[in-house]
Protein backbone atom coordinates (compact mmCIF):
# COMPACT_ATOMS: atom_id res chain seq x y z
CA UNK A 1 0.00 0.00 0.00
CA UNK A 2 2.73 2.39 1.07
CA UNK A 3 4.80 1.43 -1.95
CA UNK A 4 1.79 2.01 -4.17
CA UNK A 5 1.26 5.57 -2.86
CA UNK A 6 4.97 6.34 -3.30
CA UNK A 7 4.92 4.97 -6.82
CA UNK A 8 1.77 6.84 -7.78
CA UNK A 9 2.97 10.22 -6.47
CA UNK A 10 4.92 11.32 -9.57
CA UNK A 11 2.02 10.27 -11.78
CA UNK A 12 -0.39 12.31 -9.70
CA UNK A 13 1.96 15.31 -9.81
CA UNK A 14 2.32 14.96 -13.59
CA UNK A 15 -1.46 14.76 -13.98
CA UNK A 16 -1.90 17.81 -11.78
CA UNK A 17 0.62 19.71 -13.86
CA UNK A 18 -1.15 18.91 -17.13
CA UNK A 19 -4.50 19.80 -15.55
CA UNK A 20 -3.10 23.19 -14.59
CA UNK A 21 -1.57 23.70 -18.05
CA UNK A 22 -4.90 22.88 -19.68
CA UNK A 23 -6.76 25.21 -17.32
CA UNK A 24 -4.32 28.03 -18.07
CA UNK A 25 -4.80 27.49 -21.79
CA UNK A 26 -8.57 27.62 -21.41
CA UNK A 27 -8.48 30.72 -19.21
CA UNK A 28 -6.16 32.81 -21.44
CA UNK A 29 -9.00 34.21 -23.61
CA UNK A 30 -11.31 34.87 -20.64
CA UNK A 31 -12.06 38.56 -19.90
CA UNK A 32 -11.12 40.57 -17.95
CA UNK A 33 -7.47 39.76 -18.57
CA UNK A 34 -5.27 40.72 -15.59
CA UNK A 35 -3.21 43.28 -17.52
CA UNK A 36 -1.82 44.96 -14.43
CA UNK A 37 -0.51 41.70 -12.95
CA UNK A 38 0.86 40.76 -16.40
CA UNK A 39 2.90 43.94 -16.78
CA UNK A 40 4.10 43.92 -13.18
CA UNK A 41 5.27 40.31 -13.52
CA UNK A 42 6.86 40.81 -16.96
CA UNK A 43 8.75 43.83 -15.67
CA UNK A 44 9.72 41.91 -12.55
CA UNK A 45 11.12 38.95 -14.52
CA UNK A 46 12.97 41.27 -16.88
CA UNK A 47 14.37 43.35 -14.00
CA UNK A 48 15.75 40.44 -11.99
CA UNK A 49 17.07 38.67 -15.11
CA UNK A 50 18.78 41.51 -16.99
CA UNK A 51 22.08 41.63 -15.08
CA UNK A 52 22.45 37.85 -14.55
CA UNK A 53 21.85 37.19 -18.27
CA UNK A 54 24.60 39.65 -19.10
CA UNK A 55 26.93 38.02 -16.58
CA UNK A 56 26.12 34.51 -17.82
CA UNK A 57 26.01 35.18 -21.59
CA UNK A 58 29.58 36.56 -21.68
CA UNK A 59 31.45 33.61 -20.10
CA UNK A 60 29.42 31.08 -22.08
CA UNK A 61 30.11 32.77 -25.41
CA UNK A 62 33.74 33.35 -24.57
CA UNK A 63 34.07 29.66 -23.71
CA UNK A 64 32.40 28.56 -26.94
CA UNK A 65 34.44 30.95 -29.07
CA UNK A 66 37.64 29.90 -27.29
CA UNK A 67 36.96 26.17 -27.78
CA UNK A 68 36.01 26.57 -31.44
CA UNK A 69 38.91 28.90 -32.16
CA UNK A 70 41.41 26.27 -31.01
CA UNK A 71 40.07 24.09 -33.81
CA UNK A 72 39.82 26.84 -36.40
CA UNK A 73 43.34 28.11 -35.72
CA UNK A 74 44.57 24.53 -36.11
CA UNK A 75 42.86 24.32 -39.53
CA UNK A 76 44.14 27.80 -40.45
CA UNK A 77 40.61 29.13 -40.67
CA UNK A 78 40.55 31.57 -37.75
CA UNK A 79 38.78 34.16 -39.90
CA UNK A 80 35.68 31.99 -39.77
CA UNK A 81 35.33 32.36 -36.01
CA UNK A 82 32.48 34.83 -36.58
CA UNK A 83 30.57 31.99 -38.22
CA UNK A 84 30.91 29.63 -35.29
CA UNK A 85 30.29 32.39 -32.75
CA UNK A 86 27.06 33.43 -34.48
CA UNK A 87 25.89 29.86 -34.96
CA UNK A 88 26.59 28.79 -31.36
CA UNK A 89 25.19 31.99 -29.85
CA UNK A 90 21.98 32.13 -31.87
CA UNK A 91 21.06 28.46 -31.85
CA UNK A 92 22.26 27.29 -28.41
CA UNK A 93 23.75 29.82 -26.00
CA UNK A 94 21.04 32.45 -26.50
CA UNK A 95 17.96 30.37 -25.68
CA UNK A 96 19.71 28.27 -23.01
CA UNK A 97 21.21 31.16 -21.07
CA UNK A 98 17.88 32.95 -21.26
CA UNK A 99 15.99 30.11 -19.73
CA UNK A 100 18.66 29.34 -17.15
CA UNK A 101 18.24 32.86 -15.87
CA UNK A 102 14.47 33.03 -16.31
CA UNK A 103 14.22 29.73 -14.40
CA UNK A 104 16.87 30.62 -11.84
CA UNK A 105 15.79 34.19 -11.19
CA UNK A 106 12.20 34.67 -12.34
CA UNK A 107 10.58 31.26 -11.87
CA UNK A 108 12.08 30.70 -8.42
CA UNK A 109 10.79 34.07 -7.22
CA UNK A 110 7.37 33.36 -8.75
CA UNK A 111 7.24 29.96 -7.07
CA UNK A 112 8.37 31.42 -3.73
CA UNK A 113 5.76 34.17 -3.95
CA UNK A 114 2.89 31.84 -4.90
CA UNK A 115 4.06 29.22 -2.39
CA UNK A 116 4.09 31.73 0.46
CA UNK A 117 0.58 32.83 -0.55
CA UNK A 118 -0.57 29.21 -0.65
CA UNK A 119 0.63 28.33 2.85
CA UNK A 120 -0.84 31.59 4.19
CA UNK A 121 -4.12 30.40 2.61
CA UNK A 122 -4.44 33.53 0.48
CA UNK A 123 -5.39 31.46 -2.55
CA UNK A 124 -8.23 29.85 -0.60
CA UNK A 125 -9.33 33.36 0.41
CA UNK A 126 -9.41 34.33 -3.28
CA UNK A 127 -11.56 31.29 -4.06
CA UNK A 128 -13.96 32.20 -1.23
CA UNK A 129 -14.30 35.66 -2.75
CA UNK A 130 -15.30 34.04 -6.02
CA UNK A 131 -12.04 34.74 -7.88
CA UNK A 132 -10.25 31.94 -9.69
CA UNK A 133 -6.58 32.13 -8.59
CA UNK A 134 -5.49 30.45 -11.83
CA UNK A 135 -7.15 33.23 -13.84
CA UNK A 136 -6.05 36.05 -11.55
CA UNK A 137 -2.50 34.96 -10.73
CA UNK A 138 -1.26 32.04 -12.84
CA UNK A 139 -2.30 33.11 -16.36
CA UNK A 140 -0.58 36.53 -16.23
CA UNK A 141 2.55 34.99 -14.69
CA UNK A 142 2.87 32.28 -17.34
CA UNK A 143 2.38 34.76 -20.18
CA UNK A 144 4.76 37.24 -18.55
CA UNK A 145 7.48 34.59 -18.28
CA UNK A 146 6.97 33.68 -21.96
CA UNK A 147 7.17 37.31 -23.14
CA UNK A 148 10.16 38.09 -20.94
CA UNK A 149 12.01 34.99 -22.18
CA UNK A 150 11.54 36.01 -25.83
CA UNK A 151 12.69 39.57 -25.20
CA UNK A 152 15.61 38.47 -23.05
CA UNK A 153 16.84 35.95 -25.60
CA UNK A 154 17.42 38.71 -28.17
CA UNK A 155 19.35 40.62 -25.50
CA UNK A 156 21.44 37.52 -24.74
CA UNK A 157 22.19 36.95 -28.43
CA UNK A 158 23.30 40.58 -28.81
CA UNK A 159 25.50 40.42 -25.73
CA UNK A 160 26.94 37.08 -26.84
CA UNK A 161 27.81 38.32 -30.33
CA UNK A 162 29.40 41.52 -29.01
CA UNK A 163 31.29 39.60 -26.32
CA UNK A 164 32.48 37.07 -28.90
CA UNK A 165 33.61 39.95 -31.12
CA UNK A 166 35.71 41.55 -28.40
CA UNK A 167 37.20 38.22 -27.31
CA UNK A 168 38.05 37.15 -30.88
CA UNK A 169 39.40 40.49 -32.03
CA UNK A 170 41.32 41.67 -28.97
CA UNK A 171 42.40 38.36 -27.38
CA UNK A 172 42.63 36.00 -30.34
CA UNK A 173 43.66 38.62 -32.95
CA UNK A 174 41.05 37.87 -35.60
CA UNK A 175 40.36 40.60 -38.18
CA UNK A 176 37.21 42.50 -37.13
CA UNK A 177 35.89 42.61 -40.69
CA UNK A 178 36.29 38.85 -41.09
CA UNK A 179 34.39 38.24 -37.86
CA UNK A 180 31.47 40.41 -38.93
CA UNK A 181 31.44 39.03 -42.48
CA UNK A 182 31.49 35.45 -41.21
CA UNK A 183 28.50 35.86 -38.94
CA UNK A 184 25.86 35.27 -41.59
CA UNK A 185 27.48 32.33 -43.37
CA UNK A 186 25.66 29.62 -41.44
CA UNK A 187 23.12 31.59 -39.47
CA UNK A 188 20.13 33.17 -41.14
CA UNK A 189 16.63 34.39 -40.39
CA UNK A 190 15.21 30.83 -39.98
CA UNK A 191 17.76 30.05 -37.26
CA UNK A 192 16.89 33.27 -35.47
CA UNK A 193 13.17 32.49 -35.66
CA UNK A 194 13.76 28.96 -34.33
CA UNK A 195 15.80 30.48 -31.48
CA UNK A 196 12.98 32.88 -30.58
CA UNK A 197 10.39 30.08 -30.70
CA UNK A 198 12.65 28.01 -28.47
CA UNK A 199 12.95 30.86 -25.98
CA UNK A 200 9.16 31.26 -25.94
CA UNK A 201 8.68 27.52 -25.29
CA UNK A 202 11.24 27.61 -22.50
CA UNK A 203 9.60 30.63 -20.88
CA UNK A 204 6.20 28.97 -21.10
CA UNK A 205 7.48 25.74 -19.54
CA UNK A 206 9.34 27.63 -16.79
CA UNK A 207 6.26 29.73 -15.93
CA UNK A 208 3.93 26.72 -15.86
CA UNK A 209 6.25 24.61 -13.70
CA UNK A 210 6.90 27.49 -11.28
CA UNK A 211 3.18 28.22 -10.89
CA UNK A 212 2.25 24.55 -10.50
CA UNK A 213 4.91 24.01 -7.83
CA UNK A 214 3.91 27.29 -6.16
CA UNK A 215 0.20 26.56 -5.83
CA UNK A 216 0.72 22.94 -4.72
CA UNK A 217 3.07 23.76 -1.81
CA UNK A 218 2.57 21.90 1.47
CA UNK A 219 4.19 22.17 4.88
CA UNK A 220 5.50 25.58 5.93
CA UNK A 221 8.80 27.31 5.06
CA UNK A 222 10.62 24.03 4.42
CA UNK A 223 7.88 23.16 1.91
CA UNK A 224 8.37 26.44 0.05
CA UNK A 225 12.13 25.90 -0.03
CA UNK A 226 11.70 22.38 -1.41
CA UNK A 227 9.12 23.55 -3.95
CA UNK A 228 11.55 26.17 -5.25
CA UNK A 229 14.32 23.58 -5.39
CA UNK A 230 12.06 21.23 -7.37
CA UNK A 231 11.06 24.11 -9.66
CA UNK A 232 14.71 24.68 -10.56
CA UNK A 233 15.36 20.98 -11.16
CA UNK A 234 12.23 20.31 -13.22
CA UNK A 235 12.61 23.49 -15.26
CA UNK A 236 16.18 22.64 -16.17
CA UNK A 237 15.15 19.08 -17.09
CA UNK A 238 12.26 20.36 -19.21
CA UNK A 239 14.59 22.89 -20.79
CA UNK A 240 17.11 20.29 -21.90
CA UNK A 241 14.40 17.94 -23.13
CA UNK A 242 12.69 20.70 -25.14
CA UNK A 243 16.06 21.92 -26.42
CA UNK A 244 17.09 18.60 -27.97
CA UNK A 245 13.73 18.20 -29.73
CA UNK A 246 13.56 21.82 -30.85
CA UNK A 247 17.15 21.66 -32.11
CA UNK A 248 16.48 18.50 -34.12
CA UNK A 249 13.37 20.10 -35.63
CA UNK A 250 15.24 23.36 -36.23
CA UNK A 251 18.07 21.54 -38.00
CA UNK A 252 15.55 19.87 -40.30
CA UNK A 253 13.84 23.20 -41.07
CA UNK A 254 16.93 25.30 -41.63
CA UNK A 255 19.17 22.92 -43.51
CA UNK B 1 10.12 70.41 17.32
CA UNK B 2 10.93 68.93 13.98
CA UNK B 3 13.64 66.42 13.31
CA UNK B 4 16.43 67.98 11.29
CA UNK B 5 16.42 66.62 7.73
CA UNK B 6 19.78 65.12 6.75
CA UNK B 7 21.77 67.04 4.20
CA UNK B 8 21.59 65.67 0.66
CA UNK B 9 19.10 62.88 1.57
CA UNK B 10 19.26 61.07 -1.76
CA UNK B 11 23.02 60.99 -1.82
CA UNK B 12 23.09 59.68 1.75
CA UNK B 13 20.63 56.89 0.92
CA UNK B 14 22.62 55.96 -2.18
CA UNK B 15 25.87 55.96 -0.24
CA UNK B 16 24.30 53.79 2.45
CA UNK B 17 23.19 51.35 -0.24
CA UNK B 18 26.72 51.16 -1.65
CA UNK B 19 28.15 50.70 1.83
CA UNK B 20 25.67 47.89 2.57
CA UNK B 21 26.62 46.13 -0.68
CA UNK B 22 30.30 46.48 0.14
CA UNK B 23 29.71 45.14 3.67
CA UNK B 24 27.71 42.22 2.24
CA UNK B 25 30.70 41.26 0.08
CA UNK B 26 32.85 41.36 3.21
CA UNK B 27 30.48 39.15 5.23
CA UNK B 28 30.26 36.75 2.32
CA UNK B 29 34.05 36.49 2.06
CA UNK B 30 34.25 36.01 5.83
CA UNK B 31 31.67 33.21 5.69
CA UNK B 32 33.54 31.46 2.87
CA UNK B 33 36.85 31.73 4.72
CA UNK B 34 35.26 30.33 7.89
CA UNK B 35 33.60 27.48 6.00
CA UNK B 36 36.79 26.48 4.22
CA UNK B 37 38.86 26.85 7.39
CA UNK B 38 36.54 24.62 9.41
CA UNK B 39 36.49 21.70 6.98
CA UNK B 40 39.04 19.96 9.23
CA UNK B 41 36.71 20.44 12.18
CA UNK B 42 33.84 18.95 10.16
CA UNK B 43 35.93 15.96 9.10
CA UNK B 44 37.05 15.30 12.68
CA UNK B 45 33.95 15.96 14.71
CA UNK B 46 30.88 15.67 12.49
CA UNK B 47 31.56 12.49 10.54
CA UNK B 48 28.09 11.02 11.06
CA UNK B 49 26.45 14.18 9.73
CA UNK B 50 28.89 14.12 6.82
CA UNK B 51 27.96 10.55 5.88
CA UNK B 52 24.26 11.34 6.17
CA UNK B 53 24.71 14.35 3.84
CA UNK B 54 26.69 12.33 1.29
CA UNK B 55 23.90 9.73 1.16
CA UNK B 56 21.28 12.45 0.92
CA UNK B 57 23.05 14.40 -1.84
CA UNK B 58 23.72 11.33 -3.93
CA UNK B 59 20.16 10.10 -3.84
CA UNK B 60 18.15 13.26 -3.23
CA UNK B 61 15.30 13.81 -0.80
CA UNK B 62 11.52 14.06 -0.97
CA UNK B 63 9.93 14.29 -4.39
CA UNK B 64 13.34 14.40 -6.11
CA UNK B 65 14.22 10.98 -4.69
CA UNK B 66 11.08 9.57 -6.33
CA UNK B 67 12.31 10.71 -9.74
CA UNK B 68 15.58 8.91 -9.06
CA UNK B 69 17.69 11.44 -7.20
CA UNK B 70 20.66 13.56 -8.18
CA UNK B 71 22.38 10.81 -10.18
CA UNK B 72 19.44 10.37 -12.55
CA UNK B 73 18.92 14.11 -12.94
CA UNK B 74 22.58 14.79 -13.74
CA UNK B 75 22.65 11.82 -16.13
CA UNK B 76 19.46 13.00 -17.86
CA UNK B 77 20.82 16.50 -18.41
CA UNK B 78 24.11 15.29 -19.86
CA UNK B 79 22.36 12.66 -22.02
CA UNK B 80 20.52 15.51 -23.72
CA UNK B 81 23.68 17.59 -24.23
CA UNK B 82 25.52 14.56 -25.60
CA UNK B 83 22.69 13.97 -28.04
CA UNK B 84 22.80 17.67 -28.91
CA UNK B 85 26.50 17.42 -29.79
CA UNK B 86 25.61 14.49 -32.06
CA UNK B 87 22.61 16.24 -33.71
CA UNK B 88 24.47 19.48 -34.42
CA UNK B 89 27.81 17.83 -35.14
CA UNK B 90 26.40 15.20 -37.50
CA UNK B 91 24.24 17.63 -39.47
CA UNK B 92 26.85 20.36 -39.76
CA UNK B 93 29.57 17.89 -40.72
CA UNK B 94 27.24 16.14 -43.17
CA UNK B 95 26.74 19.54 -44.82
CA UNK B 96 30.37 19.48 -45.98
CA UNK B 97 30.50 15.68 -46.35
CA UNK B 98 32.63 14.80 -43.34
CA UNK B 99 29.96 13.32 -41.04
CA UNK B 100 32.50 10.62 -40.14
CA UNK B 101 34.00 13.19 -37.78
CA UNK B 102 30.97 13.19 -35.44
CA UNK B 103 32.96 10.97 -33.06
CA UNK B 104 35.55 13.71 -32.92
CA UNK B 105 32.85 16.27 -32.05
CA UNK B 106 31.71 14.09 -29.16
CA UNK B 107 35.23 13.53 -27.83
CA UNK B 108 36.18 17.20 -28.15
CA UNK B 109 33.11 19.28 -27.29
CA UNK B 110 31.63 16.95 -24.67
CA UNK B 111 34.83 16.91 -22.66
CA UNK B 112 35.74 20.58 -22.96
CA UNK B 113 32.42 22.35 -23.21
CA UNK B 114 29.16 20.50 -22.82
CA UNK B 115 29.80 18.14 -19.93
CA UNK B 116 31.41 20.65 -17.52
CA UNK B 117 28.86 23.39 -18.21
CA UNK B 118 25.90 21.02 -17.96
CA UNK B 119 27.28 19.35 -14.86
CA UNK B 120 27.70 22.78 -13.26
CA UNK B 121 24.09 23.64 -14.05
CA UNK B 122 22.89 20.29 -12.74
CA UNK B 123 24.93 20.57 -9.53
CA UNK B 124 23.62 24.07 -8.84
CA UNK B 125 20.03 22.92 -9.41
CA UNK B 126 20.17 19.70 -7.38
CA UNK B 127 22.60 19.57 -4.48
CA UNK B 128 23.17 23.35 -4.40
CA UNK B 129 19.55 24.50 -4.38
CA UNK B 130 18.70 21.63 -2.02
CA UNK B 131 21.31 22.85 0.47
CA UNK B 132 19.97 26.42 0.29
CA UNK B 133 16.39 25.23 0.80
CA UNK B 134 17.35 23.11 3.82
CA UNK B 135 19.54 25.71 5.50
CA UNK B 136 17.06 28.50 4.74
CA UNK B 137 14.20 26.56 6.32
CA UNK B 138 16.43 25.88 9.35
CA UNK B 139 17.27 29.57 9.63
CA UNK B 140 13.61 30.65 9.36
CA UNK B 141 12.54 28.07 11.98
CA UNK B 142 15.36 29.34 14.23
CA UNK B 143 16.92 25.89 14.25
CA UNK B 144 20.38 27.34 13.53
CA UNK B 145 20.09 29.60 16.59
CA UNK B 146 19.03 26.54 18.59
CA UNK B 147 22.17 24.70 17.42
CA UNK B 148 24.33 27.61 18.58
CA UNK B 149 22.56 27.63 21.95
CA UNK B 150 23.26 23.91 22.34
CA UNK B 151 26.94 24.67 21.84
CA UNK B 152 27.29 23.17 18.35
CA UNK B 153 29.38 25.31 16.01
CA UNK B 154 26.87 25.91 13.24
CA UNK B 155 29.23 26.77 10.37
CA UNK B 156 31.32 23.58 10.59
CA UNK B 157 28.25 21.48 11.38
CA UNK B 158 26.04 22.83 8.57
CA UNK B 159 28.19 24.57 5.94
CA UNK B 160 31.58 22.82 6.01
CA UNK B 161 30.02 19.35 6.09
CA UNK B 162 27.98 20.26 3.01
CA UNK B 163 31.07 21.62 1.26
CA UNK B 164 33.01 18.39 1.89
CA UNK B 165 30.02 16.21 0.98
CA UNK B 166 29.54 18.17 -2.27
CA UNK B 167 33.19 17.70 -3.27
CA UNK B 168 33.02 13.96 -2.49
CA UNK B 169 29.70 13.45 -4.28
CA UNK B 170 30.76 15.33 -7.41
CA UNK B 171 33.44 12.79 -8.38
CA UNK B 172 31.11 9.82 -9.07
CA UNK B 173 28.43 12.23 -10.34
CA UNK B 174 30.79 13.69 -12.91
CA UNK B 175 31.85 10.18 -14.01
CA UNK B 176 28.18 9.41 -14.63
CA UNK B 177 27.73 12.74 -16.42
CA UNK B 178 30.65 12.27 -18.84
CA UNK B 179 29.75 8.63 -19.53
CA UNK B 180 26.12 9.56 -20.17
CA UNK B 181 27.21 12.26 -22.63
CA UNK B 182 29.52 9.85 -24.50
CA UNK B 183 26.98 7.03 -24.63
CA UNK B 184 24.12 9.23 -25.79
CA UNK B 185 26.26 10.89 -28.49
CA UNK B 186 27.35 7.45 -29.72
CA UNK B 187 23.84 5.99 -29.70
CA UNK B 188 22.39 9.07 -31.37
CA UNK B 189 24.97 8.93 -34.16
CA UNK B 190 25.06 5.18 -34.74
CA UNK B 191 21.44 4.20 -34.07
CA UNK B 192 19.44 7.30 -35.03
CA UNK B 193 21.60 8.62 -37.89
CA UNK B 194 22.84 5.16 -38.88
CA UNK B 195 26.58 5.77 -38.99
CA UNK B 196 28.68 2.62 -38.69
CA UNK B 197 29.95 2.27 -35.14
CA UNK B 198 33.48 1.42 -36.27
CA UNK B 199 33.88 4.82 -37.95
CA UNK B 200 32.45 6.58 -34.93
CA UNK B 201 34.66 4.71 -32.46
CA UNK B 202 37.78 5.26 -34.55
CA UNK B 203 37.50 9.05 -34.59
CA UNK B 204 36.22 9.14 -31.01
CA UNK B 205 39.19 7.16 -29.67
CA UNK B 206 41.67 9.10 -31.84
CA UNK B 207 40.63 12.48 -30.48
CA UNK B 208 39.75 11.58 -26.89
CA UNK B 209 42.60 13.08 -24.89
CA UNK B 210 43.12 11.81 -21.33
CA UNK B 211 44.73 15.10 -20.26
CA UNK B 212 41.61 17.03 -21.24
CA UNK B 213 39.48 14.56 -19.31
CA UNK B 214 41.56 15.07 -16.17
CA UNK B 215 41.32 18.84 -16.55
CA UNK B 216 37.61 18.50 -17.02
CA UNK B 217 37.41 16.54 -13.75
CA UNK B 218 39.38 19.18 -11.87
CA UNK B 219 37.05 21.78 -13.34
CA UNK B 220 34.03 19.89 -12.04
CA UNK B 221 35.51 19.61 -8.55
CA UNK B 222 36.34 23.33 -8.42
CA UNK B 223 32.83 24.14 -9.65
CA UNK B 224 31.39 21.98 -6.86
CA UNK B 225 33.42 23.92 -4.27
CA UNK B 226 32.22 27.31 -5.57
CA UNK B 227 28.60 26.15 -5.92
CA UNK B 228 28.42 24.66 -2.43
CA UNK B 229 30.00 27.77 -0.87
CA UNK B 230 27.55 30.14 -2.60
CA UNK B 231 24.52 28.00 -1.85
CA UNK B 232 25.32 27.42 1.83
CA UNK B 233 25.92 31.16 2.28
CA UNK B 234 22.54 32.14 0.85
CA UNK B 235 20.76 29.43 2.85
CA UNK B 236 22.59 30.29 6.07
CA UNK B 237 21.68 33.97 5.82
CA UNK B 238 18.07 33.62 4.57
CA UNK B 239 15.60 36.10 6.04
CA UNK B 240 11.94 37.00 5.60
CA UNK B 241 9.71 34.01 6.25
CA UNK B 242 8.65 31.26 3.81
CA UNK B 243 8.91 33.54 0.76
CA UNK B 244 12.41 34.52 1.93
CA UNK B 245 13.59 30.91 1.69
CA UNK B 246 12.36 30.71 -1.88
CA UNK B 247 13.97 34.01 -2.80
CA UNK B 248 17.24 32.89 -1.22
CA UNK B 249 17.17 29.75 -3.39
CA UNK B 250 16.59 31.88 -6.50
CA UNK B 251 19.36 34.31 -5.65
CA UNK B 252 21.75 31.46 -4.85
CA UNK B 253 21.02 29.67 -8.16
CA UNK B 254 21.61 32.89 -10.10
CA UNK B 255 24.87 33.70 -8.31
CA UNK B 256 26.26 30.18 -8.50
CA UNK B 257 25.43 29.80 -12.22
CA UNK B 258 27.29 33.03 -12.97
CA UNK B 259 30.27 32.13 -10.78
CA UNK B 260 30.43 28.60 -12.21
CA UNK B 261 30.38 30.08 -15.76
CA UNK B 262 33.15 32.58 -15.01
CA UNK B 263 35.17 29.89 -13.23
CA UNK B 264 34.85 27.55 -16.23
CA UNK B 265 36.20 30.25 -18.55
CA UNK B 266 39.20 30.98 -16.38
CA UNK B 267 40.03 27.36 -15.64
CA UNK B 268 39.69 26.48 -19.35
CA UNK B 269 41.92 29.38 -20.37
CA UNK B 270 44.46 28.35 -17.75
CA UNK B 271 44.29 24.63 -18.51
CA UNK B 272 44.28 24.67 -22.32
CA UNK B 273 46.18 27.93 -22.82
CA UNK B 274 46.40 30.08 -25.91
CA UNK B 275 47.65 27.19 -28.05
CA UNK B 276 44.68 25.05 -27.02
CA UNK B 277 46.67 21.92 -26.18
CA UNK B 278 45.15 20.26 -29.21
CA UNK B 279 46.89 18.23 -31.88
CA UNK B 280 45.12 17.50 -35.10
CA UNK B 281 47.38 14.52 -35.70
CA UNK B 282 46.00 12.92 -32.52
Amino acid sequence: MNLLTTASRPTIALGGFFALAWEVLLLIPRRPFAWREFFVQAWFVARVSLLPTLMLAMPYTVLVVFTFNILLVEFGAADFCGTTAAFATVTQVGPIVTVLVVAGAGATAMCADLGARTIREELDALRVMGLNPVHALVVPRVLAATLAAVLLSSWVITVGLVGGFFFSVFVQHVTPGAYVAGMTVLTGVPDLLVALVKAALFGLAAGLIACYKGISVKGGPAGVGNAVNETVVYTFMALFAINIIATAVGVKITL
Amino acid sequence: MTVAAPRLPRLVIKAKGWAAGWNRLGTQAQFYAKTVASTGDALLNYRTELLRLIAQMGLGTGALAVVGGTVVIVAFLTVTTGALAAVIGYNQFADIGVEALTGFASAYFNVRLAAPLTAGIALAATIGAGATAQLGAMRINEEIDALEVMGIRSIPYLASTRLVAGVIVVVPLYCVAVLAAFVSARLCTTVVYGQSSGVYDHYFNTFLSPTSLIWSFLLAVSMAIVIMLVHTYYGYTATGGPAGVGEAVGRAVRTSLVSAGVLTVFVSLAAYGQSGNFNLSG
